[in-house]
């Protein structure tokens, strides 16, 4: 349980740490930056938490459902765009595995 | 049945009723990388609130629930990422390269064509969180003036494609070595990449978690800095 009350209160450092540097950033994400911070200084993962992530972990899928579930809101731009969106999606991801690709084996 | 259907508690139950059912045939499936749970699930939940005729803000006064865990949970994902700081130490300018240029790339070309090819500012900024895993596109989106629904939406299918074509195309390449596949799959497929990644082998999993953690850290923090450029 106190892995959960760590997770609550970094999500709690992060808002506090929005609201003073109105920094465009979302709380969470500075939320687990400052927990980040706190891991690499402390050098490991206090036990509770990582239990609590691996309870956790699993059930991200199903956290992010009801905002996918949104996609009803978009029904006529899926019919209008859906074909040219999903061409860009494919055609956007050639540079990107080529850049990646590239950088990686590149001097090996 | 209105009774029911106005109830957010059946709603609430509805998800993670049809998350455990996707979830089932996934497995039953042998994990195909094009019916994620997540996807499968959606799809079920829409089809529902279509045959009742019912509008999403009702679903979501029961699908809040859910979604109000989403805050605590990316928090979470710093633990990951510190886990993984050491496997990225030993060759740590070549990967950040890889993962800033790589992403750049991709979520820029969509971006450009989206504006060139449907013209529309709010897809072409959605666009932008592409490649970075779900739960920190939606929480971005907003400060970019994107739609939340369709950035999860983009980057699930991303990821789909990515695991059909990545390694295919570094294969034809001779690009192929663990470390180039695991972070390709990191940087451009996200947690789908990652997931296809473990099945390839220990190496490319490593990589392929860690490239996608640092993308989704990078693009977490550069996007909404940027965000005054696009919107």
């Amino acid at each position: 349980m106190s892995g959960l009350l760590i997770l609550l209160a970094f999500l709690m450092v992060g808002t506090l740490l929005q609201h003073w540097t109105s920094a465009p950033i979302p709380a969470a994400i500075l939320g687990m930056l400052s927990l980040l911070v706190f891991l690499l200084v402390r050098r490991r993962v206090p036990s509770s938490l990582a239990q609590t992530t691996a309870t956790l972990a699993p059930l991200l899928p199903l956290l992010l459902m009801p905002v996918s579930v949104g996609l009803v809101t978009h029904e006529n731009l899926i019919r209008t765009h859906g074909v040219t969106l999903l061409a860009i999606l494919v055609i956007s991801l050639i540079p990107g595995v080529l850049v990646c690709g590239w950088i990686m084996s590149r001097g090996k | 049945m209105s009774v029911l259907l106005s109830m957010p508690l059946f709603w609430a139950g509805l998800t993670i009723g049809g998350f455990l059912l996707s979830q089932r045939v996934y497995q039953l499936t042998g994990k195909q990388p094009f019916l994620p749970p997540m996807l499968t699930g959606t799809l079920l939940v829409v089809t529902t609130l279509k045959l009742t005729d019912t509008p999403y803000d009702v679903y979501m006064t029961g699908g809040r629930y859910l979604n109000d865990l989403l805050g605590p949970v990316i928090v979470m994902l710093a633990v990951p990422l510190f886990q993984q700081l050491k496997a990225i130490s030993q060759n740590a300018v070549r990967i950040l390269l890889a993962v800033s240029l790589g992403s750049a790339t991709t979520i820029l070309s969509a971006w450009a064509l989206t504006h060139w090819w449907i013209g529309d500012a709010t897809l072409a900024n959605t666009l932008l969180t592409k490649s970075i895993t779900t739960p920190v596109a939606v929480a971005i989106v907003p400060q970019l003036g994107g739609e939340a629904s369709l950035a999860a939406g983009f980057v699930i299918l991303t990821g789909i494609i990515g695991v059909v074509m990545i390694v295919p195309m570094l294969s034809l390449l001779k690009m192929d070595s663990p470390a180039s596949k695991g972070i390709t799959l990191g940087v451009c497929a996200h947690a789908i990449g990652t997931a296809q990644a473990l099945e390839l082998g220990e190496q490319e999993a490593a990589y392929a978690a860690s490239a996608m953690t640092l993308t989704a850290t990078l693009h977490a923090i550069v996007l909404p800095l940027m965000a005054p450029l696009v919107t």
